[in-house]
């Protein structure tokens, strides 16, 4: 069954917020040479036509990486993006089982649980089933092997790492969205208060951006393939990461998980992880995804003309919002 | 001792190498096995096809007992009396492929359609039951354990009944009844509770035992007192498992096979306990340019698996073997194009 591609915001009218003054800014060697226009950044609040939480992020410039982190997060460079529309919170079993896929996760008590033991492979179908559940284009064709992304179809896909670190610092600058490692439980998922499971997406306090879950929870699967050296020579503007190599080759996961420790969530922290692909019993248990989809200023811009904005909070999904 | 041919497997596999013997007995383990009445049913790829192949236990008088070019299929069970054999036959490409469980008998003849967006069947010891797995929705995936509830189906009414558990049964693959007829094992994945285990299910009751060992895809003995299973990718174990006590548990581990350079899958014990087959080939996820395949772990249902092959291995040898250190005789490889064969099945020819 098709649905249609109406989009309905949340924001309030005409409401600019003034993200920049919540801005605290470290004084790390990245901030003193940033030239970012992310503090600028007005999000969007939405809910998709198949009901998902997203926020559409108007692009934007900021400073990626870190010069004091991992070598593999260095240099810290200047990124420009694109708009794009970002989940609000990590795909759920609910999610997943709407989708008719094999939920592979290991923690299925809760529906709103973030999907884990996910192949990298595995959560690109999830994207081309949401993409035709909303009769948008998908990004992967399903008929060549390794399943390439097509990055003007108008589909859900993976973020690539540097939509991923620009969603996750929502205009910070240092190791964390929230500023410093004291406050990360009251945003985080992670060992020192995960009990050593997953928990349900929104039980924590989401990002500047309202995003939910950027910091633990499960670590997240980019599109890019992992490669140490790639910031090195990243483009500057809308980097897809490096081409991939025959063979499978490690793809970069994100922002820690219910396992990782406070360092491993950090903004700017990368890994990377084997797809998982050639493996049928796949079960990285800490391995989720959320999922982002192109939209022009244009797009948006008609889609709010269409589509006056209101108010379509759901009081069962927002209730344990705790921002 | 006269050679017929000698033939290496590719390097890719090691270094191997297997004799056959010919039609002097001569002590050879290809000469043992060509005297024994079991044979050998397994899918394979061939000319764009998945088709299901019939052979001797020593890989000798291969038939393709399908032969279809509109239709695969695959994962072949026969029936303990060696009568019929059920399977699965998938249509179509990709996210539109429907796979369905169908029966047949053990020479080809009078195929009968047991039901559509099923998987994964095998036989009761009545010889007169399937049981198959419904798959988790119509539309299809590739994932073994894509699969909920039990369904018996009775080849002589055509009718079918569900396990009377069978609400409760999620993501289970690869099923095999016990001689006995009161036990089900079968590895579940991501459901019922489990992130992944081996089960024993009660054939006609709610009990669940886990069997507490690694690994995937159980085997029972006609004799009902042992089990292999893939202990990881490289390894399978045979171990004792007393299926008439009130629960049943692993005994002692009397047998592994390991084979560090290569997977190891789809184990299977002969009728008379004394051999063991399986799959072997390299890593890979497939081949998308051939149709009827899929891309996923090539030891999957329906990924085509490039140098995978038949081998047959004789349980007389001490506690392991290890492929990559094997002497000729210590196993036989009843397939050699490396044309994806696997999911062997043994039965006693009628």
């Amino acid at each position: 069954m098709k649905i249609g591609m109406q989009m309905v915001s949340r924001s309030q009218p005409g409401g600019m917020v003034a993200f920049a003054a919540l801005v605290a800014l470290s004084s790390t060697s990245c901030v003193q040479r940033t030239d970012s226009s992310a503090v600028d950044v007005e999000p969007h609040p939405l809910v998709t036509a198949s009901a998902v939480d997203m926020v559409f992020l108007p692009g934007g410039t900021f400073m990626m990486g870190s010069d004091d982190g991992d070598d593999d997060e260095q240099p810290c460079h200047q990124v420009k993006l694109s708009p794009f529309l970002i989940d609000a919170h990590e795909v759920t079993h609910q999610m997943f089982s709407s989708a008719e896929l094999p939920n592979p996760s290991r923690w299925q008590d809760d529906p709103h649980k973030p999907v884990e033991s996910v192949r990298w492979r595995d959560a690109k179908i999830y994207c081309n089933e949401r993409s035709l559940l909303e009769g948008l284009e998908p990004c992967y064709d399903e008929s060549k092997p390794g399943l390439p992304c097509n990055f003007e179809a108008s589909g859900y896909r993976l973020p690539t790492e540097a939509e991923w670190e620009f969603a996750c610092r929502a205009g910070s600058q240092g190791d964390y969205a929230c500023g410093t490692s004291d406050k990360l439980k009251s945003y985080a998922n992670y060992d020192e208060n995960s009990g050593w499971e997953t928990e349900p997406v929104r039980s924590r306090k989401p990002n500047r951006w309202k995003i939910f879950g950027m910091h633990g929870n499960v670590c997240e699967w980019c599109q890019d393939v992992y490669d140490p050296d790639f910031y090195q020579a990243s483009p500057q503007r809308d980097p897809h990461g490096p081409p991939a190599p025959n063979g499978d080759a490690k793809r970069v996961i994100r922002g820690g998980s219910w396992k990782a420790s406070a360092r491993m969530c950090r903004s700017s922290f990368r890994q990377g992880q084997r797809t998982g692909d050639t493996d049928a019993c796949f079960a990285t248990d800490y391995c989720g995804f959320r999922c982002v989809r192109r939209m022009t200023l244009e797009q948006w811009n008609q889609q709010q003309q269409n589509q006056p904005s209101a108010d379509v909070t759901k009081p069962d999904r927002m209730a344990n919002n705790s921002s | 001792m006269r050679l017929v041919f000698l033939f290496t497997v590719g390097i890719s596999l090691g270094v191997i190498v297997s004799a056959r013997a010919g039609d002097d007995a001569d002590g050879s383990l290809a000469a043992s096995l060509a005297t024994l009445s079991s044979k050998l049913v397994y899918e394979s790829y061939v000319e764009n096809n998945w088709e299901l192949f019939v052979c001797s236990a020593d890989g000798a008088d291969r038939v393709n007992l399908t032969n279809t070019s509109d239709q695969h299929e695959l994962y072949p069970q026969v029936s303990p009396d060696g009568r019929r054999i059920c399977f699965i036959v998938d249509q179509g490409q990709r996210r539109q492929t429907v796979r369905s469980v169908w029966v047949m008998d053990s020479d080809g003849t009078n195929r009968t359609k047991v039901a559509d967006y099923a998987r994964q069947p095998c036989w009761n010891p009545d010889s007169k039951t399937i049981l198959y797995l419904p798959q988790e929705y119509e539309k299809f995936n590739i994932a073994d354990h894509f699969t909920k509830g039990i369904v018996y189906y009775d080849v002589d009414s055509k009718t079918s009944r569900p396990h009377p558990n069978s609400d409760k049964l999620h993501h289970l693959y690869n099923p095999s009844f016990s001689a006995n007829g009161k036990w089900i094992a079968s590895t579940v994945h991501a459901g019922m509770g489990y992130q992944h285990a081996i089960l024993l299910i009660e054939a006609e009751g709610p009990r669940i035992i886990d069997l507490q060992i690694g690994g995937c895809r159980p085997c029972l003995s006609s004799d009902g007192q042992r089990i292999s299973w893939g202990e990881n990718d490289h390894t399978i174990v045979v171990a004792e498992l007393d299926l008439t006590a009130e629960s049943p548990s692993i005994g002692e581990r009397l047998f592994q096979v390991r084979d560090a350079q290569n997977k190891i899958y789809h184990s299977d014990l002969s009728p008379d306990g004394k051999f063991l087959s399986l799959s072997r080939g390299p890593e890979g996820k497939g081949d998308l340019t051939k149709p009827g395949t899929h891309e996923a772990a090539c030891e999957m249902v329906g990924i085509y698996a490039s140098n995978w092959d038949v081998l047959v291995i004789p349980l007389s040898l001490d506690e392991s073997l290890d492929l990559n250190d094997a002497q000729p005789d210590d196993f036989l490889a009843v397939t050699s194009d490396g044309n994806s064969n696997k999911e062997s099945d043994w039965f006693l020819s009628r």
